[in-house]
């Protein structure tokens, strides 16, 4: 993983383990803030590493409004096929973190 | 022209004794405005709601905190204070505004909140869209979102409505801040545009509900729009058409790097589609803002507009057409009709209401005033930012367009409201720009802030007789979602009603006041209500709560005494029976 930086790699282990986490089942404050990192913040900040926004406030705002957005893509999506579960967006999310990180680790190992 | 598309620079300063002062005033007002709040007892009895009973030391903290916050504001030479205690200020003014309600009770304020529970929670049964159901179900994007995250935290749904109008002001606080940072580099008059925000939004749409979602996309949009989607403009050289098209070409992207202006793109399109998908006017509104924005030629994609008119046009005629075939967009259109549904019907009803009706417009009329001295003001020093102008002004271009039942003026005001805030700053701050408030306009400023958010308190919550509920009224619905089997009609007298958020698709729910619409007299109403219910094939379920009574009664639509004659008539008919009763409901089953 020549050329990947730390926090790419934190980013795309992290979804896999709380998206983990979150199907297993955790007392409930932490579900929560498990739940919410994995839907939300975490494919939000992948999503804003792909755009490379320099302003932090901008990045910031970013985060929530990608994070929430693709959720909300997503569950419409899935609730149109008839294949709606929490689970399976949970599934989906982790799986858009882990490949928004992998399209940012291929542009850092080649950059 | 005050424009910038610069990262806004960060300050670093020492803690000095006024700020540490600030920020702990800011503790002393939010200690004071949540002890008085939590001394409040439900029911709100008074007419104009929660700023009757509020006792005298949340005025007190809310009039510490504007003093601070213009403290803060004024700072020295350098600036305003440090911006961990502006934040802080801010957030504790949001907590005391927009938090009140949870202070005072347990339950969440309105009873859109519980329907939009009960959609959230008819989704997650069914685990499929029907779009003959309702409109909600033609614009499932925000309850889609919100099934899977109640499904996945875990979370109380009630508790999440509570606290729902904290976090969703926190959102739009976000956005604006982002927003007003790429429109000014003051940063005196960021900080007073947030604030004044705050003050203005009277307009009660935090709550758990699609347009606070949608809000927060739409500014989101914007900021990117101002942002890194912006233009920089060459000299204009008059309106002759030759002239007009060179001044169009020569325009050029503020963002220079393509692949950044690529990605802000791709990102409005994921939001657009978002806010296409869950709700109904934010769209339109997003639209003319966007392109009122391109005719300016402030925006560098000039078909940006197309693309959300395509994404919209697309939603319209395929998820949304099952409504659109017997709702046309522009059925109830028309100056007329959008005057006499915002203005004239809401100006009616008792004494306390229509004052708080009253101080509501008051509040919006006075914050347009005050946007307009200063886009005066500072169109006569060349510094008009026709940006923000055009943003506070294509709002208004909806409103003949859809009562938006009742409610077209109200959106009208929160859409523009984020501009006419920081248009207003120009005349609340001083005409200098980043110039230190002289210690007389500082006492001035505190003072219009306070006065502010004493309207605020009052519009905001000057429903609260009807729209803050009691346990007796929760236990009422509770208890009638056990005795009304499946497929039978709910009725209760109004929407004011903590209903709706289980089972929502399971009952037919009806009001009275619908079902009679303005007669509510025994010998009209009584008869069509009483056959509503025994012809429904299983049944119905009168529930009549203190709060929707008390709703028609506020708004002039009936009065105690009618109502206690309707109730009187239908318990004494054939099949009717009382099945459950407190201090503020009682249930009546009808059987068919």
């Amino acid at each position: 993983m020549n050329g990947v930086s730390r926090a790419t790699l934190a980013l795309g282990l992290a979804a896999v383990a709380l998206s983990l986490a979150t199907l297993a089942g955790l007392p409930t404050p932490l579900q929560a803030v498990a739940a919410i990192a994995v839907l939300v913040v975490l494919p939000g900040q992948a999503l804003v590493r792909l755009i490379q926004v320099t302003d932090v406030a901008l990045g910031a705002l970013l985060v929530l409004a990608l994070g929430l957005a693709t959720l909300t893509a997503v569950s419409t999506a899935m609730f149109y096929l008839a294949v709606w579960s929490w689970q399976a967006c949970v599934v989906t999310m982790g799986v858009i973190t882990v490949l928004a990180c992998t399209a940012r680790a291929r542009r850092e190992a080649t950059s | 022209m005050t424009s910038t598309l610069d990262a806004p620079t960060r300050t670093v300063r020492r803690w000095r004794g006024r700020d540490a002062w600030c920020a702990l005033a800011g503790v002393v007002s939010l200690a004071l405005a949540v002890g008085a709040a939590s001394t409040v007892s439900v029911p709100v009895n008074s007419d104009l709601g929660l700023v009757a009973l509020l006792p005298y030391p949340f005025w007190a903290g809310l009039l510490l905190l504007n003093i601070a916050f213009v403290v803060a504001l004024r700072g020295d030479a350098a600036g305003p204070a440090r911006r961990s205690v502006m934040i802080w200020l801010i957030v504790v003014l949001v907590l005391v505004l927009f938090g009140t309600a949870a202070f005072v009770t347990d339950v969440p304020r309105g009873e859109v909140a519980f329907r939009h529970l009960g959609i959230a929670d008819a989704l997650s049964r069914t685990k499929g869209i029907d779009p003959d159901i309702d409109a909600y179900f033609n614009w499932p994007g925000f309850f889609a979102l919100l099934a899977t995250l109640l499904g996945a935290t875990g979370l109380d749904p009630v508790t999440v409505a509570l606290w729902a109008p904290v976090f969703n002001v926190g959102l739009w606080l976000m956005a604006v801040a982002v927003l007003t940072g790429y429109l000014t580099r003051d940063r005196r008059r960021r900080w007073l545009a947030l604030w004044i925000f705050c003050l203005g939004n009277w307009q009660d749409q935090d709550y758990l509900s699609p347009q606070a979602f949608g809000f927060f996309l739409h500014l989101v949009v914007i900021a990117l729009v101002v942002g890194p989607l912006a233009a920089r403009l060459p000299e204009f050289r008059g309106f002759k058409r030759a002239a007009l098209v060179s001044w169009w070409r020569r325009r050029s992207a503020a963002e220079r790097r393509p692949g950044h202006r690529v990605g802000a793109l791709a990102v409005i399109l994921l939001l657009v589609t978002a806010i296409c998908a869950s709700h109904q006017l934010t769209p339109f509104m997003l639209l003319i803002a966007i392109t009122a924005l391109t005719l300016s030629g402030r925006v560098w994609p000039s078909r940006l507009p197309l693309i959300i008119a395509v994404v919209l046009m697309f939603w319209l005629v395929y998820p949304a057409s099952a409504y659109l075939v017997g709702h046309p967009p522009l059925a109830d259109a028309g100056l007329q009709l959008a005057t006499d549904a915002n203005v004239v019907d809401r100006v009616s009803g008792s004494a306390g209401h229509v004052l708080v009706v009253q101080i509501r417009v008051v509040l919006t009329i006075v914050l347009w005033a005050l946007a307009a001295v200063g886009a005066v003001r500072d169109w006569r020093r060349g510094r008009l930012d026709i940006r923000v102008v055009l943003l506070a002004v294509t709002p208004i271009l909806l409103f003949p367009a859809q009562s938006y039942g009742g409610e077209m003026l109200i959106r009208v005001s929160l859409f523009a409201l984020p501009f006419i805030a920081l248009q207003a700053c120009s005349v609340l701050l001083p005409a200098e720009g980043s110039t230190r408030p002289s210690s007389r306009r500082a006492v001035y400023l505190a003072l219009t802030c306070f006065l502010l958010a004493l309207l605020a308190v009052t519009g905001r919550f000057g429903n609260a007789k009807y729209d803050v509920f009691t346990d007796g009224e929760i236990d009422a619905v509770a208890a009638v979602q056990e005795v009304a089997p499946t497929g039978s009609a709910i009725i209760s007298a109004a929407n004011p009603t903590p209903w709706r958020s289980e089972a929502y698709l399971e009952h037919r729910y009806r009001t009275i006041s619908n079902l009679c619409l303005s007669d509510l007299t025994t010998a009209t109403c009584g008869p069509i209500v009483y056959d509503y219910a025994r012809h429904n094939a299983a049944g119905a379920v009168v529930i009549l709560t203190r709060s929707s009574e008390a709703s028609l009664v506020l708004q002039g639509t009936s009065s105690a005494r009618e109502l206690a004659e309707l109730e009187e008539w239908l318990s004494v008919q054939d099949g009717v029976e009382l099945v459950y009763s407190n201090a503020d409901a009682r249930a009546y089953r009808v059987t068919p």
